[in-house]
C-alpha cells in the first residue's frame, strides 16, 4: 500500500478514478459503507471543479491517525485562476458556471474537515479529511 | 457511453449502468427527450441503480432530464437510488424536489401505472 | 485513578440505596441484635479509643503485605486518609446508637469501597482480620474474664455481620446500576426498524439523538427501506428526549433520504409545543408529514398503502384489514 495516491486530473474519466481510488483506500481502512460514499462524492465535487475551472490539477489521497483512528485526508489541488472570494464561493447556491452551487460547501458537510485555500491567479488547494468514527 | 433507452409499452426506460460524463448525460437527456415525442411515452423512468455515487452534477442532469421529459409530457420516475446515495445527497443538500422517486424498476412503474388510473 | 477517587473521598459519599427504620429493625431482629448488645457495646467505648490505632494499623500493615489490597494505599496522604476514616469506622461501633444514622454511614463507607473497584472478597476478607484483631485485643483488656470479652465479642460480631450485609448489597446496587446504563446504552444505539405490514415500516426513536445516533438511525432506516421493499414508514419521536432545532434538521434529513428512496415518511409524536418552537427557529416543517400520534400515523399510513379499516359489523368477525386492491 502507497503512502499516497496521487491523481492526475484533466477530464471526467480522471474524476470517476480519483473517486473509486478513495473509495478503495476508504474500504480498506474500516470506513463504513457510507462514509466510503460520503468520501468518493467529496472528492467527485473538488476534482470535478478543477475539471470545470482550473482544467487541470491533482488529487492526493492520503492516511493517517488522529486518536487511534484511520483518517484519510484528500488534497485536490491546482494551478487555475483561483477564487477571488472564498466565503461567497462557499456558500450554498454560489455558481460563476451556472452549476448548483453545492459542491463546496456539500464536500464540507460530507467530511469531517475541510480547509480552501485560494489565489488569484495562482490556484487553488482543497484539503478535507474524515476520520472512522 | 451512451445509453440505450428501452421501450415497454408507453414507458421509456433508461438503465444508467456506469458513472456518465456530462457529455453522456447530454447526449441522454436529448435522446429522452426525442424519444418521448416519437413514441408519445407517457412515462419515462430513469434508473440509477448502478450509480454508487452522484454528485452535484450528475444530480443536476438527472433533475434536468426529469423536468425536460416531463415538460415533453411524460410523468418521470427516478428509480434506483442506493442508501449510501441517498444519505450523501442530503448531506450535499440536493434531494430532487419535484422529481418523482420510486425504488427500484417495479416499484417505479407500479407509479406510473397507479397514476395512470 | 482508584487512589485519586479515594483521596478526593474526604466524606463517604451518599450511598444510594435507601434502608428505613422498619426495615433495620427487621435485619437486627434477624441477628438477635438486641438492646443489651448495644449497651454491651456503647461500654467498649473507652476500650476501642483505646486499641483503635494499634487494631488499624495492624490491618493496613496487612492490606499492605497483599499486592491487591496494597495498590490502594501506595501513596502515603491517601493512606493517612483511609486511617482516619477507618478509626471513624472502628470508633462508630462503639457509640451505641445504631439507627438509620448507622446504617446510612455503613452504606456509605460500602459505597466508597466500590467506587475504588476493591473486590468484595478483599472487603469481605479484611471484616475476617478486623474481627480477629478486635477480639485478640477484648482477651487482653478483659485479662481475668475472658467470659465477658467473649460476650462483647458476640455482640459486636452481630454488628459487623449487619455492616457486612450493608456493604454487600451496596456492591449489588452498583453492579445493577452498571447493568442499567449499558442497557441504556444499547437500547440508545441500536434503534430497531420494525416491518408492521407489507411495505410499511415503523421507526420508534427513544432517547438522546446527536449527530452520531442520527447517523445510525438514518443509515438503518434507509437499508431497512430497501430490504423491506417499505414504501411508508412511521416514524415515532415521542420518545425522543427533546427535539431541538438540530434534532428537527435530522429528522427532515432522514425524511428527505427516505424519499429519495420512493419511501413517504410521517412523523409521529412531535407536539405542538415543539412544532411551534421549531418553526419560530425557522425550521421549515411544511414538507413534513406529520400525525397526531403513533395510532393516526399508522391509520394514514395503511390509507396511502390502500388498506382500509373494516368495521366488525360489515364482516360479522373482529376489526380487520382488507386490501382495496
Ligand atoms: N478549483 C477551483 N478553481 C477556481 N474556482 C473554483 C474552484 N472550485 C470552485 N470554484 C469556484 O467556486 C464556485 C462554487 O463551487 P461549487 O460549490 O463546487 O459549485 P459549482 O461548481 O456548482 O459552481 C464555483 O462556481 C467557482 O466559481
Ligand atoms: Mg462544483
Amino acid at each position: 500500500m502507497p503512502a499516497e495516491v496521487h491523481v492526475t486530473i484533466r477530464d471526467e474519466t480522471d474524476i470517476v478514478t480519483a473517486r473509486q481510488r478513495g473509495r478503495e483506500l476508504a474500504a480498506i481502512h474500516g470506513f463504513s459503507k457510507t462514509e466510503q460514499t460520503f468520501i468518493a462524492t467529496a472528492i467527485s465535487e473538488v476534482a470535478r471543479n478543477i475539471v470545470a475551472y482550473a482544467r487541470r490539477g491533482e488529487i492526493v489521497l492520503a492516511t493517517s491517525q488522529d486518536q487511534g483512528r484511520p483518517c484519510i485526508v484528500v488534497v485536490a489541488r491546482d494551478e487555475g485562476p483561483g477564487i477571488q472570494d472564498v466565503e461567497v464561493a462557499m456558500r450554498d447556491g454560489y455558481s460563476t458556471s451556472k452549476g448548483l452551487g453545492m459542491g463546496l460547501g456539500g464536500a464540507k458537510r460530507l467530511m469531517d474537515a475541510f480547509d480552501l485555500i485560494s489565489a488569484v491567479g495562482k490556484g487553488t488547494t482543497v484539503t478535507m479529511k474524515k476520520c472512522v468514527r | 457511453m451512451s445509453v440505450p433507452v428501452l421501450r415497454l409499452g408507453d414507458v421509456l426506460i433508461a438503465s444508467i449502468q456506469a458513472a456518465l460524463t456530462d457529455r453522456d448525460l447530454l447526449q441522454l437527456r436529448d435522446d429522452l427527450s426525442d424519444q418521448v415525442g416519437r413514441f408519445r411515452a407517457r412515462g419515462v423512468i430513469v434508473d440509477v441503480t448502478a450509480l454508487d455515487v452522484l454528485d452535484s452534477s450528475a444530480i443536476r442532469t438527472v433533475r434536468d432530464l426529469a423536468h425536460t421529459t416531463r415538460l415533453r409530457g411524460a410523468r418521470t420516475v427516478v428509480v434506483g437510488i442506493q442508501p449510501e446515495v441517498a444519505f450523501a445527497m442530503v448531506q450535499l443538500g440536493l434531494t430532487l424536489e419535484g422529481v418523482a422517486t420510486a425504488l427500484d424498476l417495479d416499484e417505479g412503474l407500479a407509479l406510473l401505472r397507479q397514476e395512470d388510473a | 485513578m482508584a487512589d485519586t477517587t479515594f483521596a478526593g473521598t474526604d466524606l463517604p459519599r451518599r450511598a444510594e440505596i435507601e434502608i428505613d427504620e422498619q426495615e433495620v429493625n427487621r435485619r437486627k431482629q434477624f441477628l438477635e441484635f438486641r438492646a443489651d448488645d448495644a449497651e454491651a457495646l456503647k461500654s467498649l467505648e473507652p476500650i476501642a479509643e483505646q486499641y483503635a490505632d494499634p487494631v488499624i494499623e495492624d490491618l493496613y500493615r496487612h492490606f499492605l503485605s497483599f499486592d491487591e489490597t496494597g495498590g490502594f494505599f501506595r501513596d502515603p496522604k491517601v493512606l493517612e486518609r483511609v486511617k482516619r476514616l477507618q478509626r471513624e469506622y472502628f470508633v462508630r461501633l462503639t457509640e451505641g446508637d445504631y439507627g438509620a444514622d448507622y446504617v446510612r454511614n455503613r452504606l456509605g463507607i460500602g459505597t466508597v469501597h466500590e467506587r475504588i473497584d476493591l473486590a468484595p472478597k478483599w472487603y469481605l476478607g479484611a471484616y475476617s482480620f478486623y474481627l480477629r484483631a478486635v477480639a485478640t485485643r477484648l482477651l487482653e483488656a478483659f485479662g481475668k474474664e475472658p467470659q465477658k470479652a467473649f460476650s462483647a465479642f458476640l455482640s459486636l460480631m452481630k454488628l459487623v455481620f449487619l455492616d457486612i450485609g450493608l456493604a454487600v448489597e451496596t456492591y449489588i446496587a452498583a453492579r445493577d446500576r452498571t447493568m442499567r446504563k449499558q442497557q441504556e446504552a444499547i437500547r440508545e444505539l441500536s434503534t430497531p426498524v420494525l416491518q408492521i405490514r407489507d411495505r410499511l415500516l415503523l421507526l420508534p426513536i427513544i432517547g438522546v439523538i446527536d449527530t452520531h445516533r442520527a447517523r445510525l438511525i438514518t443509515e438503518s432506516l434507509l437499508r431497512s427501506i430497501r430490504a423491506n421493499r417499505a414504501r411508508v414508514v412511521v416514524m415515532d419521536v415521542t420518545g425522543v428526549a427533546t427535539v431541538d432545532s438540530k434534532v428537527a434538521q435530522h429528522i427532515l434529513q432522514a425524511v428527505a433520504a427516505a424519499r429519495l428512496m420512493g419511501a413517504s415518511v410521517i412523523v409521529t409524536g412531535l407536539s405542538s409545543n415543539v412544532a411551534q418552537s421549531l418553526v419560530a427557529l425557522g425550521i421549515d416543517l411544511g414538507t413534513l408529514n406529520t400525525a397526531g400520534d403513533l395510532q393516526g400515523g399508522i391509520e394514514d399510513a395503511e390509507r396511502i398503502l390502500g388498506y382500509r379499516v373494516v368495521r366488525a359489523a360489515e364482516t360479522g368477525r373482529g376489526p380487520q384489514l382488507a386490501e382495496r386492491r
